[in-house]
């Protein structure tokens, strides 16, 4: 088992240059053109929020609600982080867009044959024991990516010596925790960090208890139908054997007349 | 000559004919030049007309089949047999008209076969998939006789139906599960969208809410399928199966209703619905639609049994359940996705024809098929039906 990799993504440090988004449209071959928000040739952007530069990118969370709502499979949580994406299984349903609950994959809306696009933390390159190319290219360690403990400890001992931080490392626990933290100076609710629907519970869990009720629905439903087909026909018998008997009844008395 | 072509026009067949150019053209803007120039969907509203009304609405619709051959087969409930092939013909033929939607939906639609081999069970939407695949494989089964007994040769159609007979039973059990099962997830798809989707639909049971009323929709479908068989086809069923299939819908709106409102009081999303907001406009409207003025008026006799009176109500359950899968799939989730969609008109005509074709279907197999009792034409039948409330229906 590899160790897990991590990015951590300082919002007191970041200056908002933008050479995270460069780096990533560079290596994919996307038109270098900053966009506003995530599109299906941005991976990542910086969002300015009041003075603050706050990165969008996938959160590449520990149990992905992408990943558990795909119906083939074709997302997946790596040993090593990143989340995948495996463009020779997808259908192209898109329920994977619905289901994130930071509304991250975007869609080749304009292509005959669309994929799902989103960030896959440079899964190749972190393979190869490389690191993300935004991180590379960021002038001022506002993203680092490293072992997740070891930048889980580094961003503890930030928040310790630095009175200025929130004492809170988004991403460890939110939505069950994932490879992408986030550090920050002023509170995450006011950088447009929305609370998450389960919180510190993994998102797929809000279909678990359905889908695993389903076997039970089953087997109960079952046994519940099969009985009311043998009461019908137990009924059906009676009346049957009621009619006979009746007729053969009548039959009787008519002979005797 | 021209006078036989244009005598055969008439207002219905121009419809049915604007309906499929604008259907046809539609699908050729979809495969053939995407996404953009065929939907207004959009990162912030990957899912849209096509999948609330095409998926959600076409299998919600086709509830009946499973309901009534329950309710026949396996409750012994002989009364509704006259209308149980009619309803497994809708059924069979809502989810043909589902499977080519998927077509459409899906971006890739040359792989539609990959959840076949492709599992994931933690996924909704994958239980879904299989669920239709064996409950269409259901349906064929179920409504095969139809078909065989058209076969040639007596003893092949009877040695068929003889092992048809058989497994029957089996059969009906298997499918009232599996479409008892796929009902609710459809519902269950909307589980993962918690935060999103408005509090007034999101609900831990949603999927419960989705099967409790999908077959009173269902029901009310049959009653307006059979209701314009008996209209313009020369087929009879005595109307007092549908006035009790009419107390049958209103009974299970009224089960329906009750749940809808604990589970809102559970959710403590109660006082969303007077808040001046669009989300309780719709929800509102949902109220009406389906569940307050179909209950009221079904609790009229006057309703129950005169025909046109019973069509309109069933026909307003129908739109209310349409509401109710429009506003989970559209209305409740766009605010908090960020967006304002409106369909594209050729998302609007791809599904119409979609609908159209199955109408259609559904008239020739009424026709060739012993779908329905089939009654020798006679002119006054009708008036006479009509007239006494269907008594006469039966002779």
């Amino acid at each position: 088992m590899p160790k897990q990799k991590a990015m951590l993504i300082d919002i007191k440090r970041c200056i908002g240059c933008g050479s995270c988004e460069t780096a990533c449209k560079q290596l994919h071959g996307f038109n270098p053109d900053p966009e506003p928000t995530l599109s299906d040739t941005t991976f990542t952007v910086i969002e300015p929020r009041g003075d603050k530069f706050v990165r969008k990118v996938c959160m590449h969370c520990n149990d992905p609600a992408c990943a558990s709502a795909c119906p083939v499979g074709a997302i997946k949580k790596t040993a090593l982080g990143p989340v995948v994406y495996d463009a020779g299984k997808c259908i192209g349903c898109r329920y994977c867009m619905l289901a994130c609950p930071y509304q991250v994959p975007r869609y080749q809306w304009t292509k005959l044959a669309p994929y799902v696009k989103k960030c896959d933390l440079c899964s190749e390159r972190v393979k190869a024991g490389g690191q993300p190319a935004c991180t590379e290219a960021c002038p001022v360690q506002a993203s680092v990516f490293g072992d997740r403990n070891q930048l889980i400890t580094d961003a503890w001992e930030r928040i310790r010596s630095d009175s200025s931080y929130v004492p809170q490392i988004y991403g460890l626990q939110e939505a069950g925790g994932g490879s992408v933290l986030f550090v920050s100076d002023v509170e995450f609710e006011k950088l447009g960090f929305k609370p998450l629907p389960t919180g510190n519970q993994p998102v797929p869990t809000l279909t678990a208890s359905a889908l695993g009720d389903s076997p039970k629905v089953v087997i109960m439903g079952g046994t519940i139908l099969s009985a009311l087909y043998w009461i019908t026909q137990r009924r059906r018998e009676v009346a049957l054997a009621e009619s006979a008997g009746k007729s053969g009844v009548s039959q009787s008395n008519e002979e005797r007349n | 000559m021209l006078e036989r072509i244009t005598s055969r026009i008439t207002l219905w067949r121009v419809i049915v004919a604007v309906i499929f150019v604008t259907g046809m053209y539609a699908t050729y803007v979809r495969f053939f030049e995407g996404f953009r120039a065929s939907t207004n969907l959009s990162d912030q509203m990957p899912w849209g007309l096509w999948v609330g009304l095409g998926t959600l609405c076409g299998i919600g619709l086709s509830a009946a089949g499973f309901g009534i051959s329950a309710a026949v087969y396996l409750l012994g409930m002989e009364r509704y047999r006259p209308v149980l092939r009619a309803s497994i013909l809708i059924s069979f033929l809502g989810y043909c008209t589902v499977m080519m939607g998927y077509l459409y939906e899906i971006g890739l639609p040359w792989r539609f076969w990959h959840p076949i081999v492709m599992w994931n069970g933690r996924s909704v939407l994958f239980d879904v998939c299989v669920c239709i695949m064996t409950y269409f494989t259901v349906l064929i089964f179920e409504f095969a006789p139809a078909l065989i007994e058209k076969l040639p040769g007596r003893r092949l159609r009877e040695a068929i139906l003889e092992h048809h007979h058989r497994i029957l039973t089996g059969v009906v059990m298997a499918g009232v599960l599996l479409s008892s099962m796929h009902q609710s997830f459809l519902g269950g798809l909307y589980l993962i969208t918690a935060g999103k989707l408005h509090p007034l639909w999101y609900s831990p049971y949603i999927h419960a809410m989705f099967y409790m009323s999908a077959i009173p929709a269902g029901l009310a479908l049959t009653v307006m399928a059979v209701y314009l068989s008996m209209r313009s086809l020369n087929v009879r069923v005595d109307f007092s199966i549908l006035s009790d299939c009419g107390g049958m819908i209103q009974l299970l709106l009224i089960v329906l209703a009750f749940f809808r409102l604990l589970d809102l009081v559970a959710n403590h999303a109660v006082h969303y619905a007077f808040h001046w907001t669009p989300e309780a406009g719709y929800f509102w409207l949902e109220m009406a639609m389906l569940i307050v003025a179909p209950v009221v008026l079904l609790s009229f006799d006057k309703v129950r049994d005169t025909p046109d009176a019973l069509y309109g109500t069933c026909a307003l359950v129908v739109a209310g359940f349409i509401v109710n899968r429009l506003n989970v799939s559209i209305n409740a989730l766009q605010t908090a996705m960020g967006t304002h969609y409106v369909p594209k008109w050729t998302e609007l005509s791809s599904s119409v024809m979609m609908v159209a074709a199955a109408v259609i279907a559904f008239r020739y197999a009424v026709i060739h098929l012993d779908i329905l009792p089939k009654q020798p034409v006679t002119a006054k039948a009708f008036r006479r039906w009509m007239a006494n409330g269907g008594l006469s229906a039966e002779a």
